[in-house]
């Protein structure tokens, strides 16, 4: 044999490398075929007689796609620096490439941000009579081609939605990571990307908070004022509510923010309650409890243990159905102003997923200038995180999809 | 939180010059959006220019947060590459 090859039934680009055996392969989920080349009759590529190593990814991939659907911008939310935190490194954009790219990037995690499959750019749309909330201004099918593609080992070129000039920009490389999260506005729309998914997530949050939200976002900028920020969400409402919207009863988890019900007339948004919606019989997802899973609780931390300032904290787990799906709701009203209190919660949680006691309070200080480091926004957020490492973790090691039951008493 | 806008220090020429574009076109869309809804609200015209309103915002928004909370000029990366360029030379500011 004179010819280095390999034979895989997907495409060879850049998952595959060919490399001398000096180099050390790293990582999991590695076919390596080592063939032996006698010197090449034809010259060949000039390197030496030595064996060559093949290694590709392909065929044994496991790349993990999450679904998160949220209207605050993309890769650049909260939520996706505190996931991707929990898997540790800082996620980047890629080094090099399109300043304005949205991806982000870190060692176990790409994100994309689901703008870039934008069929119609700032113009177009314009000329259309389409906001980028409207289905006809996003291209479905090239999303699905590229998510399964990466999904199945096989790296893409991705358009680039610039949102600093409206325009669609040249696209960009995406090698398929362990875990890819699609961000964006709809990332369960469409029912066959929605079928790649491991694990979804919604962001619903209320029109009051929402509003309080943006008034904090845009107050600053000199072009703004209440009711220009007050007619922007008005306007696109009835987008939201018919595209977007929907969206949430696919949702595996909903994270729902709501004003708080501590506060009488607190319109600041500023506490806030906050619903982690789970659905039941998820693979690979057991849902987070209080006390006694599936049982109903009610729980005020602050007494005589713990000491709360104003206005307290305040915690309710239960069953319910939402939109027709059995799901597990645990809901927490109210801040936290110290350390101490966020320990105790997390002490008096389970099915949190955590690798060490206290990792859940680890996380939220690790990012406590993060907006809802002090309130549920960044406990659930940060628990999910963690959800999703565990159900990453099933996943790749091929455990059995059944949730482990807690011996009943 | 309270983000101000005034704080926050733009490593690059060129994030200072997007700074101030995002601001411009902020500013623009917004005069835009009240005039094209002044006849219809609900026209389909008043929609996009909203909705064009809410892109430009978030997008300052996520330049602003990511300036002042992760303190990293975006541009950073791309400069290591490209010092040579305009976007690239370091502010005085």
């Amino acid at each position: 044999m004179s010819v280095c090859s390999a034979y895989t039934t997907q495409s060879l680009n850049s998952t595959c490398s060919i490399s001398t055996p000096a180099k050390t392969h790293l990582g999991f989920h590695q076919k390596q075929v080592v063939f032996y080349r006698r010197s090449s009759k034809r010259g060949g590529s000039g390197s030496g007689s030595g064996p060559c190593v093949i290694t590709c990814s392909a065929g044994d991939s496991q790349t993990v796609v999450i679904g998160l659907a949220a209207d605050s911008g993309c890769g650049k939310s909260t939520f996706m620096r505190r996931l991707t935190s929990v898997f540790g490194g800082a996620a980047e954009p890629p080094k090099g490439g399109n300043p304005d790219s949205n991806t982000l990037i870190s060692d176990m995690t790409t994100v994309i941000c689901l703008d870039d499959y934008h069929s119609l750019d700032r113009t177009g749309r314009k000329e259309k009579g389409v906001t980028a909330l409207d289905p006809r201004a996003n291209d479905f099918d090239l999303m699905y081609e590229q998510v399964k593609a990466i999904k199945s080992g096989v790296a893409v070129d991705k358009p680039i939605y610039n949102h600093v000039t409206g325009l669609l920009d040249p696209p960009e490389l995406i090698k398929p990571p362990k875990i890819l999260v699609i961000e964006g506005l709809h990332p369960m729309f469409d029912e066959r990307v929605r079928d790649l998914l491991d694990f979804s997530i919604y962001l619903d949050i209320s029109n009051e908070v929402k509003f309080a939200w943006k008034i904090q976002r845009d107050m600053a900028e000199r072009g703004h004022s209440l009711e220009s920020i007050r007619a922007s969400i008005e306007a696109r409402k009835p987008d939201f509510d018919a595209y977007i919207d929907p969206q949430k009863k696919y949702a595996d988890a909903v994270i729902e923010v709501l004003p708080t019900q501590l506060v009488p007339d607190d319109n600041e948004g500023k506490v806030l309650r906050v619903r982690l919606i789970m659905k039941e019989g998820v693979k690979h997802f057991s849902p987070v409890y209080l006390f006694d899973e599936g049982s109903t609780i009610s729980w005020i931390p602050c007494g005589r243990k713990l000491t709360c300032s104003y206005p307290g904290i305040k915690f309710h787990y239960g069953p319910d159905t939402y939109f027709g799906n059995e799901v597990s709701i645990l809901e927490m009203d109210g801040q936290f102003d110290r350390l101490d209190e966020l320990i105790y919660v997390e002490s008096h949680l389970s099915n949190i997923s955590t690798k060490f006691y206290g990792e859940v309070t680890q996380q939220m200080l690790k990012h406590a200038d993060f907006p809802g480091s002090n309130n549920g926004t960044g406990l659930f957020q940060t628990i999910v995180g963690l959800k999703i490492r565990d159900l990453y973790e099933q996943i790749t090691s091929g455990k059995t999809a059944a949730p482990l039951e807690a011996t009943k008493a | 939180m309270t983000i101000n806008a005034m704080g926050g220090g733009a490593k690059y020429k060129g994030t200072q010059m997007r700074k101030k574009q995002l601001s411009e076109i902020i500013k623009k869309k917004v005069i835009e959006a009240k005039q094209v809804c002044e006849g219809d609200e609900t026209s389909d015209e008043c929609k996009v220019a909203w909705d064009e309103v809410e892109e430009v915002s978030q997008a300052k928004a996520d330049l602003r947060l990511r300036l002042e909370v992760e303190k990293k000029d975006p541009l950073e990366s791309f400069c290591l590459e490209n010092p040579e360029t305009e976007e690239c030379k370091v502010n005085d500011d």
